[in-house]
């Protein structure tokens, strides 16, 4: 195949990843922490991406394709939640919800 | 020569991926963070391209940058002010831990690819002129893999109808 | 299928489980009929089988009747069976028999009392694991048996829980009888480890076709001769009898007199294969019976109550048993122990009467004179004072002079010997019975007699309409009717020379050792009899000389601290034992067990206080604990592959 091999690919999503679980832990904003996982989304469809391309075997486009539609259904309901948290008067602040305590 | 320009393409769409992905993380304003992660979505396109899966290069732009990320900035400009995204604080160690199982993450699979997947992964298969076309992820979809096409729809209506609920007005609240 | 000797198990439990369940449902006299009608049922079960016992040819008389297997533990087994042969059947006639009118008699001496419910469904219950120990067809259900019936001991001999005495002579009596269960598991574990069964064919047998070895026989017979002593308050586990009189008289008359206290001869009797293959301790326990004979004849000289007076008389009449078994006069043994149930139960039922009467009164020193006062129960008792004494025509004297004819015949040192002890005993029993009589019945009426008897108030007047009788309600008046017949003629069941009956019945389940001849039997008789004549004419000259038997001095003291046996036992093991269990208490209950506990629950709590802090409550940390398992995980599958 033309251009890097397949290892590369699968080098970057490892990485986009790494930067996404760093996002997810890091921030304090909701938001943010929604687009984090936009991140890790996206990194493990370009490793479906790249195996697909590997093995010649269309599957795993076909399963990417499925994490995108969840992926969009999921930011749909988390950001019905932040917009509930702000019309309730809730700080965008992850640390405050502390209902797990004990 | 044509190997050489996918390898530069390749790059610098990898290079791009990667900082937007950090610019994500790093502002403390959520526009420019989803800004950064339509830059994100847009290299990764590119990087499908380039692994012949077209479609699936079409549908992310399309739906994801095109439909989620404009519901992601409906929301922030709705928030206004309040999205704002200090950087301010929480336990050292949460911080500092954050960076260690990110880094961690990384490096646990690079290092996996590069010393015990390399066999595995020298040589890609050949492919087909109609390998990643929408006619074959259409049949599979249809044929293969009909249950996860139809739960992903039912996943949909049900995020949808989550949705709507969410947004409902109860009377414990204010109107925003 | 033994279908009466089951009735007569079961019937008596049945009783005790219908009263116990219907709790205050039922009215007492419902109780106390239920109790009374089931162990008379029991009787008549008893008789049934005895009936077709009988009818047996005299070789086949063993009738053993399995219900199911009670117990299984690889090869050992141990089903639920009754043994019914002539032994058993006696012991059964005798229980529910005597056992019934003592609780009939109940009815009336326990009216009025508080939980008499409970009364009554305890001595249904004693009533049927007396039974189940006479007729538990392995040594494991006749320690079952055993077992019970102690238990059943403590809870009657304490039925006046208020009262701290009864409970301290409740906790006596199991201990001491708990020594005894002691010694007779380790022989039946001996057993066990040594034949691999509780049977009494097997275990009978190798005993005696000497395939056991000498010092195993001699061990185990020793523990069941433990359990023995204990139970039937020989020397020197004696102690706890006298103190088990603060329970009701009717307990008294049926677990101390006439039933439980025998058991231990029952166990001898039923066990004598071991014991004869182990000569040693079966002479031992003839010697043990014959000093408890002395001993309980002398201490009984001195005692006031009424009732103790009667339970050291019983521990030498079992004395008189033990001696009897332990030279093989088994036939005897069980004669003896037959009119000594009716004679002694009579005595206890009758001083009943008089307590009853009296209001509780118990001591012979405030009595006197009741001889015109309450003829019936006079005559009662006297018919019952001579019996014990052994003077023909009643049943005491068969019983008595045949032991010691036995004796007699046995010879040589031991023989003798027990003659001797046997010929004291009647001296003795002459004297302190009598003494007894005298003093209770004879001379002026006393100020408490008096008070009960001439000069009653308008409220004793309702007291007396409840009594059939100006002695006591008939309920009471016709049992004791009834053992005054049996105590006169039951003798009569053995005429030696002329109809021996009994003693044909128990020779069939087992060979006696020694027999006497008609000529040592006539001989020992005469010497006894005249022997107790002197022991009466003593009590009643030192009675018309208003003195007692023993003077006063160090002789008489010492037998009013009953030899000292309560304080030794005080000193030997009482004290020391409560010395050790405070140390253990004040060094290792409190600062290692209960302080582990304590320290187990601060360290429990300790350890999920941390964990507690590990929910913070805080999302990220969540999240990056996540992460850090996939970081991990990572590692591992990519090492395992």
């Amino acid at each position: 195949m033309l251009g890097p091999s397949t290892t590369w690919y699968l080098a970057v999503a490892a990485v986009l990843f790494g930067i996404g679980t760093t996002g997810v832990i890091l921030r304090r904003s909701p938001l943010i922490v929604l687009l984090s996982l936009e991140i890790m989304l996206n990194a493990s469809n370009l490793a479906l991406v790249g195996f697909s391309r590997h093995f010649a075997s269309v599957d795993g486009q076909v399963f990417a394709i499925s994490v995108m539609a969840v992926a969009a259904a999921e930011v749909c309901v988390g950001l019905g939640l932040i917009v509930a948290f702000t019309r309730r008067k809730m700080a965008l602040d992850v640390d405050t919800l502390t209902e797990l305590r004990g | 020569m044509g190997n050489f320009l996918v390898w530069v393409i390749w790059i610098g769409a990898a290079l791009a991926c990667i900082s937007t992905a950090v610019a994500v993380i790093s502002f403390t304003n959520p526009f420019y963070s989803a800004l950064a992660l339509i830059g994100n979505l847009a290299s990764l396109a590119v990087l499908f391209l380039l692994a012949s899966a077209e479609f699936v290069a079409a549908a992310q732009i399309l739906v994801y940058a095109g439909a989620v990320m404009v519901m992601f900035l409906f929301v922030i400009a709705y928030l206004g002010g309040r999205a704002d995204a200090p950087w301010a604080g929480g336990p050292r160690w949460l911080q500092l831990g954050a960076f260690v199982v990110g880094a961690a993450i990384m490096i646990e699979v690079i290092v996996a690819l590069v010393t015990a997947a390399d066999g595995g992964l020298a040589d890609s298969a050949e492919i087909s002129r109609s390998f990643g076309s929408p006619a074959e992820i259409g049949r599979l979809f249809l044929t293969d893999h009909l249950l996860a096409f139809e739960i992903t729809s039912i996943v949909l209506l049900v995020a949808a109808v989550g949705g709507v609920v969410l947004g409902m007005k109860s009377s414990a609240e204010d109107d925003a | 299928m033994m279908a009466g000797a089951w009735l007569c198990l079961l019937a008596p439990l049945a009783g005790a489980l219908l009263i116990t369940l219907a709790g205050t449902h039922i009215s007492r006299s419902t109780a106390a009929l239920i109790s009374t009608g089931s162990v008379f049922v029991g009787f008549a079960g008893a008789v049934v089988a005895f009936v077709k016992v009988a009818g047996q040819s005299p070789d086949n008389r063993e009738n053993l009747s399995t219900a199911y297997t009670w117990l299984g533990v690889g090869q050992f087994k141990v089903p639920m069976q009754i043994l019914v042969d002539p032994i058993s059947l006696t012991m059964m006639l005798i229980i529910t028999g005597v056992g019934g009118l003592i609780v009939w008699y109940s009815i009336g001496y326990m009216k009025g009392e508080d939980e008499e419910r409970r009364y009554f469904a305890y001595m249904a219950f004693f009533v049927f694991a007396m039974l189940m120990l006479v007729m538990g067809g392995n040594l494991l259900l006749l320690l079952v048996g055993w077992g019970l019936v102690g238990l059943a001991s403590y809870l009657l001999i304490g039925f006046y829980h208020d009262r701290p005495e009864a409970v301290a002579a409740a906790k006596k009596a199991f201990i001491m009888n708990a020594i005894g269960d002691a010694t007779m598991a380790l022989g039946l574990f001996l057993l066990i480890a040594k034949t691999g069964t509780l049977d009494f064919s097997t275990t009978f047998y190798d005993a005696s076709t000497g395939q056991l070895s000498s010092s195993t026989v001699n061990l185990v017979a020793l523990g069941l001769l433990g359990g023995a002593v204990a139970k039937s308050a020989q020397l020197p586990l004696h102690t706890w009898l006298p103190d088990a009189m603060e329970g009701p008289t009717p307990v008294s008359a049926l677990i101390h007199a006439a039933t439980m206290v025998t058991a231990g001869v029952y166990l001898i009797v039923r066990t004598h294969s071991i014991f004869e293959a182990a000569p040693n301790v079966q002479h031992l326990s003839a010697i043990i019976g014959g000093v408890t004979i002395v001993v309980a004849g002398v201490i009984a000289l001195v005692q006031w109550d009424i009732k103790r007076v009667i339970a050291y008389s019983t521990m030498s009449q079992i004395g008189y048993m033990f001696m009897a078994a332990g030279i093989g006069a088994y036939g005897y043994a069980m004669f003896h122990l037959m009119t000594h149930a009716f004679f002694k139960a009579l005595l206890f039922l009758s001083a009943g009467v008089i307590i009853h009467h009296l209001a509780g009164e118990q001591d012979i020193r405030r009595m006197g004179g009741l001889r015109k006062v309450m003829p019936y129960t006079h005559a009662a008792f006297l018919v019952g004072a001579l019996a014990l004494a052994g003077i023909p025509p009643l049943s005491g004297f068969w019983s008595k002079d045949g032991i010691i004819a036995s004796a007699l015949a046995e010879g040589g040192a031991l023989g003798y010997t027990l003659v001797a002890f046997g010929l004291l005993g009647a001296l003795l029993t002459g004297a302190y019975t009598f003494r007894l009589y005298y003093l209770v019945f004879h001379g002026p009426p006393s100020d408490l007699v008096l008070e009960h008897s001439g000069g009653h108030g308008a409220d004793d007047v309702a007291d007396h309409e409840a009594h059939g009788h100006a002695e006591g309600p008939l309920s009471m008046l016709i049992p004791v009717g009834v053992l005054t017949v049996l105590a006169a003629i039951g003798g009569l069941l053995v005429i030696p020379g002329v109809w021996e009956p009994f003693l044909n019945w128990i020779d069939s389940a087992v060979e006696p050792l020694v027999t006497p001849t008609v000529a040592q039997e006539y001989a020992t008789s005469v010497v006894a009899v005249t022997i107790a004549a002197v022991g009466i004419w003593l009590a009643r000259r030192a009675f018309r000389e208003a003195r007692e038997l023993v003077a006063d001095g160090a002789v008489r003291t010492t037998l009013e601290h009953k030899l000292y046996f309560d304080e030794a036992y005080d000193a030997l093991f009482s004290r020391p034992a409560q010395l050790v269990a405070n140390r253990l208490r004040d060094d290792v209950e409190e600062p290692i067990v209960q302080g582990s506990l304590g320290e187990i629950g601060a360290g429990v709590s300790e350890v999920a206080g941390g964990t507690a802090r590990l929910q913070s409550g805080l999302l990220r940390s969540y999240a990056l604990v996540i992460a850090a398992s996939v970081a991990v995980l990572v590692v591992v599958f990519v090492a395992v592959r």
